[in-house]
């Protein structure tokens, strides 16, 4: 599904240049579940951006779904990134003066879907996400993980073909950490494609791969074992 | 979609109520401005537009080469050999340029009238106003015939048929031809219409410019042709003959006297863009004032640009509050045409609000605004609607756009990493449109100031009489020809009325523009004067002064044969050394007997008679019995400050029973009439005054809510700052002293076009100021201050926070 063979991102200040990513190499499959990790200014986040199409790279190839993305106008970026990108943010970013069913109909709108459909497509996320009784409240009336359920929903509303987390977990409580884990865990189940950036080893665990970067490269790359945490249940 | 773009938009409307109101206010009063001005604009634009001979038809100006002056009369003989020899012209129309005011009788009912207008038969076809009843061709071709408009029937006749009835005006009888109703706007809006108005004695005099002319040419023809041979029936007719009777050679003749040019107003253009004749009034219904229009216009616009600017400068600056939204919206696809579009519509949302608050402000305002103007303006008709949707086009082109491109163009990851906030995107043009907001404000203030004091200047000039307790009074006698003897008889009558100090007249009002002037050479001089025909008393009472000699006196017989005086201006455009005792050959004769001679007997120090934005004319002063003219309207009453209520009466009942009892007793302060010639420019200065009230209340509003949006930009900066240690009044310093700056350079950019501008307005006033320096220290002062109160009061709301809270943020 994504293809990324020597991608370099360079950050030009009038003194310094900062490779930010120096030939990182990667392939995603459809249904993989990937997580990259490694410590803060390491380049993940910029990886990650560049996958969203949010940020664009200074050399290298970026094919998503066969098609080259590098070298793609502004216009063409956003019309494949709402096709087929979902985003989870760790800071959930939803719109404070939308309810929550205003959030989660937003990427149909701009995707042009008829209204009954939005509205059968909304209800169908919402249940599978249990925050069907929260569609009417707005963002700031509901716990962070709820938020971050109605950012997940608002995610997958449209059927993305990959879906972008940045720290998911990170403005949560163990206990709200782990439901989204657990969710994100079960739409890899059920055959989404996933790719996470995060600094916990734990919620790393949860995915099939995790890539270590350091500096702008790829270090190590291992295949995770879905192991239990004992500790953690016994919570 | 639209929908959800609503919810956002009524969200953030209900957030920030305060400002939201403010900012549609704002651009309500722009556009209450520009609807003003268009108002205004659509009516003087429309006169005479309805007349399907518009374009045919011209009215004739005279520009006299002597004088300089321009008149909106012609001589009959000159109307009629044009209408001879020129096979271009198709008809010719003589009428009085002034409504007559007279009463109209019929059976016993008397009815004075303010708009009547004397003509001949050919008026219909310049003014085909639609005929309702009567005949509909030949109106007014027989002899005293009259044609009323409809008001006036009803009020006279009720439910009879005028038609054929007969009415009196002026001791005549008239037949009733037609009734018609009046299409409006028009150069001409008569209440009545008479025939006749050839006198007889005038239809060989090449001199006598008593009426106005228009002419109407055949369609197709070309009108540089028509006045080139109107210009040579002139040198035909009176330069060739005039030089010859002169015993000269055209051509010294010429060098002398000038020649007379015709000047030719299409009646399409003519009431805006026509040539203004000297006494300001083409036809009855008098020019449009095409400066005010403009001053009009351009101010609207003026404040209408300053509101936009306000709205583009608050919604950039809240654009930030917009920013994570913005990114949101892009991050799940929103293209960035999508997102200026969700911006042009909150634009056009708040501007159809702020144009339907700017209808309701106008609908209210509108009947001051008429009186202003002296107008019955209202809102309709098609293309004022079509001007609406233009406004609200241009609004939001100029208005939303700009905001929603610099909206649109946020980056994406910045807004979401949350570091945008104190971003400096787009502060350097708010920060210009503020520099060019303190300039418009200081355009307002500076032209208040001068427009006032100019005005103040007026009000408090020597004019040099002095008009206090003197009334003047209409006089109107049953026959004109004994007037001057009915006024000799009435004048020891009213002078036993107690309270009556004294009694005079002159031919002549002050403030008013009417009068004769006659031409004389002396000495290879030409020059046109004023004729003041004066009863004994006259300077006397008005405290006129004599430089030189004395004033005409009763003692000397010859006074009232050929004595003369003349004012300064006269004095020195003749270039006399000594002009007591000079002999002067006068432009009058009678009964075509030579030229009367007088002798100057003394000098009268210059004052103003007609306003002062003309210069002082020349003029030379004889009694009332020399020439008998009977030229006289009004008699000046002096009266004695106490019991005024009562001699008042005692006039009134004299004038109803002795003077003529078909006319009311209409009288007037001299002051007062005076006052009326610069009625106008104390219209515009209250009309400057509320401008600028609303400017500054715009740019106030403007600069405090611009200043608040960037120093809470700043908050987490002055808690570091006070963290470390700082006091508050370096912080208000710190915080302040940009907006001085920016005031600074707003002022620079406003006195420039203030001073040209103004320059420009004071130059219709032959008795100005000159603009000093203190107006613009004034307006530099009051500018300063305010932004300092407003910039200072926020600023100490501003270091007051709580800095704790700052800190822990983010």
């Amino acid at each position: 599904m994504i293809k990324i063979q020597n991608l370099t991102k360079v950050f030009r200040t009038e003194e310094v240049e900062t490779a930010a990513l120096s030939g990182i190499s990667l392939e995603i499959k459809k249904g993989d579940f990937l997580t990259i990790m490694g410590p803060s200014g390491c380049g993940k986040s910029t990886l990650l951006n560049i996958i969203g199409l949010l940020d664009s790279a200074s050399e290298g190839s970026y094919k998503l779904l066969d098609q080259e993305m590098i070298g793609l106008k502004e216009k063409g970026r956003a019309q494949v990134r709402k096709e087929n990108i979902g985003f989870i943010f760790q800071n959930f970013n939803l719109i404070d003066e939308l309810s929550v069913y205003d959030n989660i109909e937003l990427p149909l709108l701009y995707n042009n879907v008829k209204a009954a459909d939005r509205r059968k497509k909304i209800e169908a996320i919402a249940e599978r996400l249990n925050i069907s009784h929260r569609l009417k409240h707005f963002p700031q009336q509901l716990s962070g993980g709820q938020q971050q359920r109605v950012a997940v929903a608002r995610a997958l509303v449209n059927d993305p073909k990959i879906i972008l987390a940045d720290e998911p977990t990170g403005n949560l409580d163990s206990k709200n950490g782990n439901e989204v884990m657990e969710l994100l865990t079960d739409l890899h189940a059920k055959g989404s494609t996933i790719l996470m950036v995060t600094h916990s080893d734990y919620d790393a665990s949860f995915s099939q791969r995790t890539i270590h970067m350091k500096d702008g490269v790829v270090f190590s790359e291992k295949l995770n074992q879905r192991n239990v945490d004992v500790f953690m249940d016994a919570k | 979609m639209i929908l959800n773009w609503f919810k956002i938009f009524i969200y953030h409307l209900k957030q920030n109520k305060l400002f939201s109101f403010l900012n549609v206010l704002g651009l309500s009063i722009g556009i209450a401005s520009v609807i003003f001005a268009i108002l205004y604009w659509n009516n003087e634009n429309a006169y005479d537009q309805w007349n399907p001979e518009k374009e045919n038809v011209y009215v004739v100006l005279n520009k006299i080469g002597t004088t300089g002056d321009t008149w909106a009369t012609s001589s009959i003989p000159f109307g009629e050999t044009c209408k001879a020899t020129i096979p271009e012209i198709d008809k010719v129309c003589f009428l009085y340029n002034w409504y007559d005011e007279s009463v109209i009788k019929f059976q016993d009912q008397k009815i004075l009238d303010k708009k009547i207008t004397l003509t001949d038969e050919n008026f219909f076809d310049f003014f085909p106003f639609e005929i309702i009843k009567g005949a509909k061709k030949n109106i007014l071709k027989e002899k005293n015939s009259a044609a009323i408009s409809e008001e006036q029937a009803q009020l006279i006749f009720k439910n009879d048929d005028p038609i054929g009835k007969s009415i009196s005006y002026n001791n005549k009888d008239y037949t009733v031809k037609a009734v018609y109703r009046v299409t409006k706007p028009s150069s001409i809006e008569p209440n009545y219409i008479f025939s006749g108005i050839k006198r007889d004695g005038d239809k060989d005099q090449w001199g006598n410019f008593n009426y106005a002319l228009m002419v109407k040419t055949k369609r197709g023809t070309d009108a540089s042709e028509v006045l080139k041979k109107m210009q040579n029936v002139n040198y035909v007719n009176r330069t060739v003959k005039d030089a010859k009777a002169a015993g000269q050679t055209v051509e010294q003749y010429l060098k002398e006297n000038g020649e007379i040019k015709v000047i030719l107003n299409q009646l399409k253009t003519s009431r805006l863009h026509g040539t203004k004749s000297s006494g300001g009034q083409n036809l009855p219904e008098g020019q449009g004032n095409l400066k005010l229009l403009y001053i009009m216009g351009g101010l609207s616009v003026l404040i209408l640009v300053l509101s936009m600017v306000n709205y583009i400068n608050l919604a950039t600056a809240s654009a930030i509050k917009r920013a994570k939204e913005v990114g949101v919206r892009k991050i799940v696809g929103a293209t960035k045409k999508q997102i200026i579009m969700q911006f042009i519509f909150e634009t056009a949302l708040i501007t159809l609000v702020a144009i339907a608050f700017a209808l309701a402000i106008v609908e209210l305002s509108l009947p001051y605004y008429n009186t202003f103007l002296r107008k019955t303006l209202t809102m309709n008709g098609g293309e004022f609607y079509l001007q609406l949707i233009l406004i609200f086009g241009l609004v939001l082109i100029f208005a939303g756009i700009f905001p929603a491109v610099y909206i649109s163009n946020f980056e994406t990851l910045k807004v979401l990493k949350g570091n945008f906030s104190r971003s400096k995107s787009g502060i350097w043009i708010r920060n210009s449109m503020l520099i060019f907001q303190f300039g418009i404000a200081a355009f307002f203030i500076i032209g208040a100031l001068i427009v006032n004091s100019q005005v103040n200047y007026m009000m408090n000039k020597d004019l040099g009489f002095n008009g206090d307790q003197v009334l003047s009074i209409t006089y109107n006698t049953k026959n004109r020809l004994t007037k001057t003897q009915d006024y000799f008889t009435a004048k020891q009558e009213i002078k036993k009325i107690p309270g009556v100090v004294d009694v005079t007249t002159f031919a002549g009002t002050f403030g008013g523009n009417e009068g004769s002037s006659s031409g004389f050479n002396h000495n290879g001089i030409f020059v046109q004067p004023k004729n003041i025909e004066m009863d004994y008393g006259f300077l006397d009472m008005m405290k006129i002064k004599i430089l030189e000699g004395r004033d005409l006196s009763p003692q000397f017989a010859s006074d009232t044969v050929n004595g003369m005086l003349i004012n300064e201006t006269l004095v020195k455009t003749l270039n006399l050394k000594n002009p007591i005792n000079t002999m002067i050959t006068s432009g009058w004769s009678i009964d075509n007997g030579d030229n009367l001679k007088f002798k100057i007997v003394g000098v009268v120090k210059d004052f103003n008679l007609t306003d002062l934005q003309n210069k002082v004319s020349p003029m030379v002063f004889i009694n009332l019995k020399t020439l008998k003219w009977n030229n006289f309207s009004r008699v000046l009453v002096k009266v004695s400050p106490n019991n005024l209520s009562e001699t008042l009466k005692g006039l009134k009942s004299y004038w109803e029973k002795n003077v003529n009892p078909d006319y009311p007793f209409d009288y007037e302060f001299v002051n007062k009439q005076f006052a009326k010639t610069y009625e106008e420019q104390v219209k515009q200065k209250n009309l400057f005054f509320i401008l600028n009230l609303v400017v500054i209340i715009i740019a106030v509003f403007g600069l405090f809510a611009l200043a608040s949006f960037s120093m809470e930009r700043r908050l987490k900066e002055i808690a570091i700052r006070k963290t470390l240690g700082a006091e508050t009044d370096i912080l208000l310093k710190e915080l302040s002293k940009q907006y001085i700056i920016f005031c600074l350079m707003g002022f620079a950019v406003g006195i420039v076009p203030a001073y040209i501008l103004l320059e420009k307005w004071l130059e219709d006033f032959a008795f100005r100021i000159n603009i000093s320096v203190v107006p613009f220290s004034i307006s530099l002062i009051s500018l300063l201050a305010l932004t300092l109160i407003i910039v200072l009061a926020k600023a100490y709301q501003v270091t007051k926070i709580d800095i704790l809270k700052y800190l822990k943020y983010e």
